[in-house]
């Protein structure tokens, strides 16, 4: 079984947000509530100041705070390492969008970014929150794995984009969106990366790609401290990582 | 996108966040014990996966000309992907990639022909269109021209165009001025785009246009106000570059230069936040410490006859015999009469970047092989841009870029088939007749305007002034100076004198003055061929391919161009019907790959229709350690002789890199440079230092770039598209975070958000220039902030030279509300 996991090397992200775009387009996403996002940082006073961006998707946790304060189970962990919301079980009382420490987690009724309301644009005569003319095909909604226009009332997140990841040949190391084989089991935010700073593999497998990078370049998971264990981890430059808060106990 | 939405994003995830972790902790207060949660097999179960067919297109986001996959289900476009067969996209697209669905499926397209019926027009009148069949809208213009053509003022008729694609839309534009008698079918964009990059290079290496670029190979880069990666085309290619060089070995080193801090800024290793209008001056500063220290390119330049270094700090009487020069021509020339006394301390001065920042570049520059340097409307859009511009490209010779690897080509043309007829055919005694030819173009260029290509930009104020005389029906394609141009609110006043035409897909400033709506079909409806604009130097045409049938009553512009020619009495009429339709212009473009088949085996018009794109590598030539080479099948083999060197490459009067620009030198030019610049008549020909004028009477540089998110002239009403994040908006005199604001200058004012951003020259205000659209579309309208584009109070000045618009040289007084 694989442990799927994706690497971002910092060095490469020109913070372009293709990722974000590629993602909301894929995954049906309302305008501003990206599941993949690149969060922009200004720090110091001109001259010398620092702009930074961060490219942040689910974490994808080993132990997810979002899925230990479901009350309805809804959020879970699969074998493969996905964390999905199963929209026929969320309630949405929102708890995991306050345990989540990365902020990944959308809910329906929050107000539009820009009016007017695409919703009311695009409005759904169903439990959909909204009916884009662009959605994907019907085929595809999969509410137990969370995939498709999100419903009313429930939460969101990214999902790892489940419905391509789970469809690849098992026992595939690394989903390359360059190699024709694999492509249309890559991620969307990995596929549509122009510089190829994401990386997707089984983390599982000593010999694939990311398995590599994380162990050459010195990988590192976001607020590491809190326990969480992402499986999404951050290359930072040969310069070397700041390592975690854990990795010092440990030593 | 509007300011305060910005903000609003960006608290938004800042609560997110911080509640989150606070959140996290209360949870793990609460002693849960380790909840591996459920695994779900019993997916919701589906009937029979329906069929998704990819078609093949091309972006319309910018001009990269991106290949694209469309994938269609059940007729619905749903995704869009970069081709893997494409070169330039390798299956990647830029952030606006993604946007065609959104544009396909935009609610306030319009829907059909239509026609005005308040004869009234404004910003705030209401045109009250009434739907029209394509033969109403065709016969209406048809009649226009036909009776104008019959009072012998067929000139009184202009044709204006941005974007064009290819062969058949915009190449179909000058046939149709040259066969219906008017000079002003087709005036191009260009002197509201880049004009000075391309006229730069003209003047010192013949070829009059962008350059192509072995970036992959380059191993240092020097940007000068290009953008690279925010806009600079491809962007999209920029961006898959800029993860191989960045990780490549050796890392390939940039220094970038602009006056605010942009994503290009931020990720090079080296920013110079240079004043506004003065890379000229940075520069000339790096090629005299290039030529002081020693440090250029023997082998490209050549050298002094005894191999050594006169070029001495203020020596001015270097005899130019004393130097053997090999593919430059005029360096000790240019070094007495100008460079001598660029020193870095000088240009310190003008420049405010540090003298040891300036050496250390020259240095760095001038000794990591491959090196280039580029440049776009940063240091151009200037009173000055063209002198910039020289200063700056003249480094790619001193440094021995110019077609080496992981230098600078030129962009090969494709070998497309012959149309089926020619116009020369069905030119009739009216077309040909001397009558015609007194008749300058609206635009003065060839008058006024001696070097010029376009001037746009002038169009509004010689109407009004019925100077040279006063327009009667203007068509607009792929353009919108109403909201782009400089002092765009002189359009407004002109469009209510015009009968306007616009062919946009969708509602727009131009619209709003519009009497006949022919709108377009969107790109995925497109069947389109589209040339590749400058990339890596071997030729390329791609094509569009439409995904779903056309949603509305829409015809593709080339189409619509052919049915009105149809339409015109005459010859004229008899060619377009001969040409048929664009689908025909495209077949027979696609004979000329039957015998030059592409490097992907595309040779016919399905196989094109298959892959997308028809490509022929390798480029050409190349420099190798000063020798130029021609590939002869395996390798860049043949030596080139001086002369096929001057044919293919150097296309300059002396077949040179010319320091001293016999163009510029020429008599039909340089007494119109001396008078226009103030430049003495013996030093026109230099790359130099000319101080910049600025205009609009404020105190703080008023500078719009072009952003990331800024999808082709639609961003505006992509909601998508502005609630994506993007950096560098606002500026350090900007009062307070979050104010009302009033951005002025002496031609204009426009109200803003302000937004504090470190980021910023003090001395500079930034306002990105895809902001203030008004008339696009629902969420255009609402989110109405600023209340018109930056355009509005950029003063309507042009650089002599190349007739650019000086974007950059306004200067605003920004105040509170």
């Amino acid at each position: 079984m694989a442990k799927w996991g994706m690497v971002i090397d910092l060095e490469k992200c020109t913070g372009c947000q293709a990722c974000t775009a590629a993602c909301a387009m894929e995954n049906n996403r309302q305008p501003g509530e990206n599941w993949q996002d690149v969060i922009y940082f200004t720090e110091g006073e001109y001259p010398s100041v620092q702009v930074k961006w961060f490219p942040r998707p689910c974490m994808h946790c080993e132990n997810p705070s979002c899925v230990h304060v479901c009350p309805t189970r809804a959020t879970y962990k699969t074998d493969e390492g996905f964390v999905l919301i199963d929209w026929d079980r969320c309630i949405g009382c929102k708890y995991c969008m306050i345990a989540c420490p990365y902020g990944v987690r959308f809910y329906t009724d929050e107000k539009p970014l820009v009016g007017p309301d695409i919703k009311t644009v695009f409005k759904s005569n169903d439990e959909h929150s909204w009916n884009p003319p662009w959605k994907m095909p019907d085929s595809r909604e999969d509410w137990k794995h969370g995939v498709g226009v999100q419903p009313r009332d429930v939460v969101s997140k990214c999902t790892f984009c489940y419905h391509r990841v789970s469809k690849a040949p098992k026992g595939t190391p690394d989903l390359s969106e360059h190699d024709p084989k694999t492509r249309e089991y890559t991620p969307a935010c990995v596929v549509a990366c122009p510089p190829t700073a994401r990386y997707f593999g089984d983390l599982d497998n000593p010999e694939s790609e990311v398995s590599k990078m994380i162990s050459n370049k010195n990988g590192v998971r976001l607020l590491d401290q809190l326990g969480n264990k992402p499986q999404v981890y951050y290359l930072t430059g040969v310069g070397g990582a700041v390592p975690s808060n854990r990795a010092i106990k440990k030593t | 996108m509007k300011l305060d939405i910005l903000n609003t994003a960006i608290s938004r995830r800042r609560f997110l966040q911080v509640s989150g972790v606070t959140g996290a902790a209360a949870a793990a207060g609460l002693g849960l014990e380790q909840v591996t949660g459920q695994v779900v097999t019993d997916a919701k179960a589906t009937a029979a996966e329906s069929k998704t067919v990819i078609t093949k297109n091309v972006c319309n986001q910018c001009p990269a000309r991106c290949g694209v996959d469309v994938y269609t289900t059940d007729g619905r476009v749903h995704a869009m992907y970069g081709s893997l067969e494409s070169p330039i996209s390798n299956g990647k697209l830029c952030p606006k990639g993604y946007l065609g669905a959104y544009i396909l499926y935009d609610p306030d397209r319009f829907k059909g022909p239509m026609k005005r019926t308040n004869p009234k027009k404004g910003r705030d009148e209401d045109p009250k269109f009434v739907p029209i069949s394509w033969d109403e809208a065709l016969k209406t213009v048809a009649d226009r021209l036909n009776a104008l053509r019959d009072k012998g003022e067929s000139h009184r008729f202009a044709l204006l165009f941005g974007r064009g694609w290819g062969a058949s839309d915009a190449g179909l534009l000058g046939t149709f001025g040259r066969v219906y008698g008017s000079p002003n079918a087709a005036i191009g964009h260009s002197s509201t785009c880049a004009d000075a990059s391309k006229k730069a290079k003209r003047l010192l290496d013949g070829n009059y246009d962008y350059n192509a670029y072995d970036y992959a190979n380059t191993n240092y880069m020097l940007i000068f106000g290009a953008s690279f990666l925010e806009a600079y085309r491809p962007y999209n290619n920029n961006l898959q570059v800029w993860g191989h060089i960045r990780t490549k070995s050796p890392k390939t080193k940039v220094t970038a230069v602009d006056v605010h801090w942009n994503t290009t800024i931020s990720g090079a290793d080296r920013a110079l936040l240079i004043k506004p209008g003065t890379d000229g001056a940075l520069a000339l500063a790096i090629a005299h410490v290039i030529l002081t220290e020693g440090l250029w390119d023997r082998n490209f330049v050549g050298d002094f006859k005894d191999a050594v270094n006169r070029f001495k700090v203020g020596e001015a009487t270097l005899n130019p015999a004393d130097f053997n020069e090999k593919w430059t021509k005029g360096l000790v020339e240019w070094w007495n009469a100008e460079l001598k006394d660029r020193t870095p301390k000088w240009a310190a001065g003008i420049t405010t970047i540090a003298e040891r920042d300036i050496v250390t570049v020259a240095r760095e520059l001038a000794t990591t092989k491959p090196a280039m340097v580029l440049f776009e409307r940063g240091p151009t859009a200037h009173s000055n841009g063209v002198y910039n511009g020289m200063a700056i490209h003249a480094l790619n010779a001193l440094i021995g870029s110019m077609y080496a690897e992981g230098g600078l080509m030129n962009q090969m043309g494709v070998p497309y088939g012959k149309l089926p007829v020619s116009s020369d055919d069905f030119m009739d005694e009216y077309a040909k007749s001397d009558d015609r030819k007194q008749y300058p173009r609206i635009d003065l260029v060839g008058k006024d305007w001696l070097m010029a290509s376009n001037q746009i930009q002038a169009i509004p104020a010689h109407h009004l002034a019925g100077k040279p005389y006063k327009l009667d029906t203007i068509l607009f394609y792929m353009t919108a100076p109403i909201y782009s141009a400089p002092e765009a609110r002189k359009w407004e006043e002109a469009l209510q004198t015009m009968y306007v035409i616009d062919t946009s897909p969708f509602p727009g400033e131009t619209a709003m003055f519009a009497d006949l709506v022919l709108p377009d079909h969107t790109y995925l409806e497109r069947l389109q061929d589209a040339p590749t604009y400058p990339f890596q130097g071997w030729p390329m045409a791609t094509l569009r391919v439409p995904a779903v049938k056309p949603l509305y009553d829409t015809k593709v512009f080339g189409d619509t161009l052919i049915e009105i020619g149809k339409r015109i009495k005459g010859p004229m009429g008899e060619y377009y019907k001969a040409l048929g339709s664009t689908e025909n212009v495209i077949k027979h473009l696609a004979k000329g790959f039957e015998d030059k088949p592409g490097t992907n085996s595309v040779n016919s018009f399905e196989s094109w229709k298959e892959k997308g794109v028809w490509y022929k590598k390798p480029y050409l030539w190349r420099q190798v350690r000063g020798e130029f080479y021609e590939w002869d099948g395996t390798g860049y083999n043949k030596p080139m002789k001086p002369e096929d060197v001057k044919a293919k490459l150097l296309k300059t009067k002396s077949g040179k890199f010319e320091f001293k620009s016999s163009y510029l030198e020429d008599e039909h030019y340089a007494e119109y440079v001396h008078e226009k610049t103030g430049v003495p008549l013996e030093r026109v020909g230099f790359p130099q230092w000319v101080e910049p004028k600025f205009y609009g009477g404020g105190d703080l540089h008023f500078i719009s770039p072009k952003v990331a998110l800024q999808a082709e002239g639609r961003a505006g009403n992509l909601p998508h598209a502005t609630t994506i994040a993007q950096p560098v908006v606002g500026g350090k005199k900007t009062i307070y975070d979050g104010d009302r604001v009033r951005i002025k200058s002496e031609v204009g004012r426009i109200e803003a958000i302000a937004r504090h951003y470190e980021g910023v020259r003090p001395d500079t205000v930034i306002l990105p220039n895809i902001l203030g659209h008004w008339a696009q579309g629902r969420w255009a309208r609402q989110n109405r902030l600023p209340t018109g584009s930056a355009s509005e109070v950029i003063v309507n000045k042009s650089e002599p030279i190349s007739g650019l618009a000086s974007y950059y040289a306004t200067k605003v007084t920004v105040e509170r509300v």
